[in-house]
């Protein structure tokens, strides 16, 4: 993917991810996040080109909380600011392009989620077709069981291995201090079979932030970029019946168009909320197994809905910056059984 | 550090939507027991149908008639149904792919256990009783070992079609207002006005929420304000609200206490609603087990000076 400006990722910042944050409004929870980012890039918030969230009032049941959340940032003279009511790697999208037309030179991207008010298995029904499925009130883990299901058929996993990516994440989430589930856990009992809790992700509360510049600019603010060499988003039909649910046509083409494929990677931040969709991950993307998976212990560790997908990308990118990575991918997901999918190709430079 | 103050919050909407044709036909036809799919441009049929292919976007409506019979494509056993969903039994969610038909339908599989139910199995509709043109009208699947059903022949015209769905939603939370706010409402319980001020630009905040929007920096200076303020801006009500119990016309104002950055809103009362003006000031009274001031009334003092409240209009 050739673009006419490069744009990396120069700072990442998150919460620790908990169950409840009774004791914290949505701004005061994000603000601590914002104010890392800036003070990693020494910059100022009057300093940012532009700004960019992803949150969804339905979570905490708060309307027009992203107004409020607009508090933290010092929005006030007008700044040059939007929203989107997705996970926070959509408007990092959105803030990429606003950079690649040369309006900003550096964007503050921030997601949040607190899904401790609500019952965040239900609010989830409220996204799906409203004529056809929504009415049967069909949750986020049975859908995500019907995939499962549907893979274990197939004769791509079975119980045994999706039960291993629950391992493998939250083991690799003992050395990710913000992760809310880490070490041994249980697999414990059936949630929605073919799932188990263990195959589930935490259910939470959490923020996190990236600043994004372009060109020299982020070679000032940084001292190893991590350079977005392809970033793309794809969708696939909304109808669960006319997917095959073993596969992610969308998160394939998403990846081809961001240069996933031209060279290998060797880290991969997937966002798969449960363990049967890293089997349709791995696949889709094509990752073996000399590809690092999830370090962070990915959405299985912490999974703060809407800010989940934006923080596979500041892992991604945070390997870069620590140069534990020269080339990662990463991904977030919406929607039910992958709908959604963006996928994004981070480099630092040469060591 | 006061304690975390929590209350339920239920947010609820009776969804009105309008149909398309082909949703309108697919519905009537479930409230006449018929199911219906429609042909995609290659020739494939939908069930549920849509009104544009999913791979052309070209607008398809030719219907054509499915069985009630089907095949099981995947399943999940949920042995704990939740509110709302088809069946308050434990049941199997279900894409089942009916006869003639070449997508699959989500909907509730009514089994006696997840041993009795696999991919492949043979299903049928089991229709609601009470039919109103809705997705529920199936009420769930029902295991079965035959042929395909029978068709009614139906060409998808109907009499007295369905053209809109009211669809409920309801979501329960419960809500805490962070810290600042809590800390706001507790001190309003005794009866006193506490802001919080911003570290940076020193402007007081009331109710505080924890940020200052200008500098975007946290507040935690705690600043008691008030009682007394004066009217910065207001307006006079002549719409009686729902279940509120005050006469028409009073005045609603902006108000700005004593030390305070902004202004908060008040009813103004005991004076006529004509004779409140900008400047004018005011102290609040409480009523009896109030938990905010009930509305606040003149002071008798005279008014104050309109440059010492022009930067909070």
């Amino acid at each position: 993917m050739r673009t006419v400006r490069d744009i990396a990722v120069v700072a990442f910042g998150q919460t620790d991810h908990r169950r409840t944050s009774d004791e914290l409004s949505e701004v005061e929870m994000l603000l601590p996040v914002l104010h890392d980012v800036l003070d990693r890039t020494g910059l100022q918030t009057s300093d940012i080109g532009f700004t960019c969230s992803g949150s969804t009032d339905y979570l905490a049941g708060r309307a027009f909380s992203f107004t409020m959340a607009l508090d933290g940032v010092g929005a006030w003279p007008p700044i040059s600011e939007s929203h989107v009511e997705m996970d926070g790697a959509w408007a990092l999208y959105e803030a990429w392009t606003k950079l690649l037309t040369g309006d900003a030179d550096t964007a503050l991207v921030y997601a949040y989620g607190k899904s401790s008010p609500g019952s965040v298995r239900d609010v989830l029904t409220r996204q799906l077709d409203p004529y056809y499925v929504a009415p049967l009130w069909p949750d986020s883990v049975a859908l995500a069981a019907l995939q499962a299901q549907a893979l274990i058929d197939a004769g791509e996993t079975d119980e045994l291995a999706l039960a291993s990516v629950a391992a493998r994440s939250r083991s690799s989430a003992t050395a990710n201090s913000h992760a809310q589930l880490r070490g041994s856990v249980p697999q414990g009992d059936y949630l929605v079979r073919p799932l188990r809790t263990g195959d589930c992700p935490p259910i939470g509360d959490g923020a996190a932030a990236v600043i994004l510049a372009a060109g020299d600019r982020a070679r000032e603010l940084c001292e190893r970029p991590a350079w977005i060499r392809g970033i793309d988003h794809r969708i696939e039909a909304h109808s669960l019946g006319v997917r095959d649910l073993t596969d992610s046509p969308s998160t394939r083409l998403a990846a081809e168009r961001a240069g996933a494929f031209e060279r290998p990677v060797d880290t991969a931040e997937l966002h798969a909320p449960f363990t049967s969709q890293e089997v349709v991950l791995r696949k889709a993307l094509r990752l073996d197994d000399s590809v690092r998976i999830n370090p962070s212990g990915g959405a299985l560790a912490a999974n703060p809905v809407m800010a989940a997908g934006l923080i596979r990308i500041g892992e991604a990118a945070a390997r870069v910056h620590r140069g534990e990575s020269d080339r990662a991918l990463a991904h977030a997901t919406s929607g039910p059984c992958l709908q959604q999918n963006l996928v994004a190709v981070l480099e630092g430079d040469a060591r | 550090m006061p304690e975390v103050l929590k209350a339920p919050l239920v947010v609820e909407f009776p969804f009105t939507r309008s149909l398309g044709p082909v949703q309108s036909a697919f519905l009537t036809g479930l409230r006449e027991r018929v199911v219906l799919g429609v042909r995609t441009t290659d020739g494939r049929t939908l069930v549920p149908p849509v009104e544009y292919d999913p791979v052309t976007a070209d607008e398809i409506r030719d219907l054509v008639e499915v069985a009630p019979t089907g095949t099981v494509t995947t399943w999940a056993w949920n042995h704990e149904p939740r509110r709302g969903q088809p069946l308050g039994t434990p049941f199997a969610w279900v894409l089942v792919k009916l006869d003639g038909a070449d997508t699959a339908l989500l909907h509730a599989l009514d089994a006696p256990g997840p041993d009795a139910v696999r991919t492949g199995m043979r299903v049928r509709v089991r229709w609601a009783t009470e039919r109103s043109g809705a997705i529920t009208d199936i009420a769930c699947f029902e295991p079965y070992d035959g042929a395909p059903g029978e068709l009614t022949g139906h060409d998808g015209r109907f009499g007295d079609m369905v053209t809109g769905i009211v669809a409920p939603a309801r979501l329960d939370y419960v809500y805490s207002p962070g810290r600042a706010q809590s800390a706001y409402i507790a001190s309003l319980s005794e009866r006193r006005t506490v802001g919080e001020r911003c570290p940076s630009c020193r402007k007081v905040y009331v109710p505080p929420k924890g940020a200052c929007p200008t500098c975007g920096v946290a507040t935690s200076e705690q600043v008691e304000v008030g009682p007394r303020g004066t009217v910065t801006t207001y307006c006079i009500v002549n719409i009686k609200a729902k279940n509120l119990d005050i006469e028409v016309p009073y005045v609603y104002a902006h108000i700005a206490l004593d030390g305070a950055g902004l202004a908060l809103h008040g009813r103004i009362g005991g004076i006529p609603y004509d004779e409140v003006r900008m400047g004018l000031r005011v102290e609040p009274v409480w009523s009896e087990g109030g938990r905010h001031p009930d509305h606040y009334r003149p002071t008798g003092e005279p008014d104050a000076d309109y440059e010492t409240y022009k930067e909070m209009l």
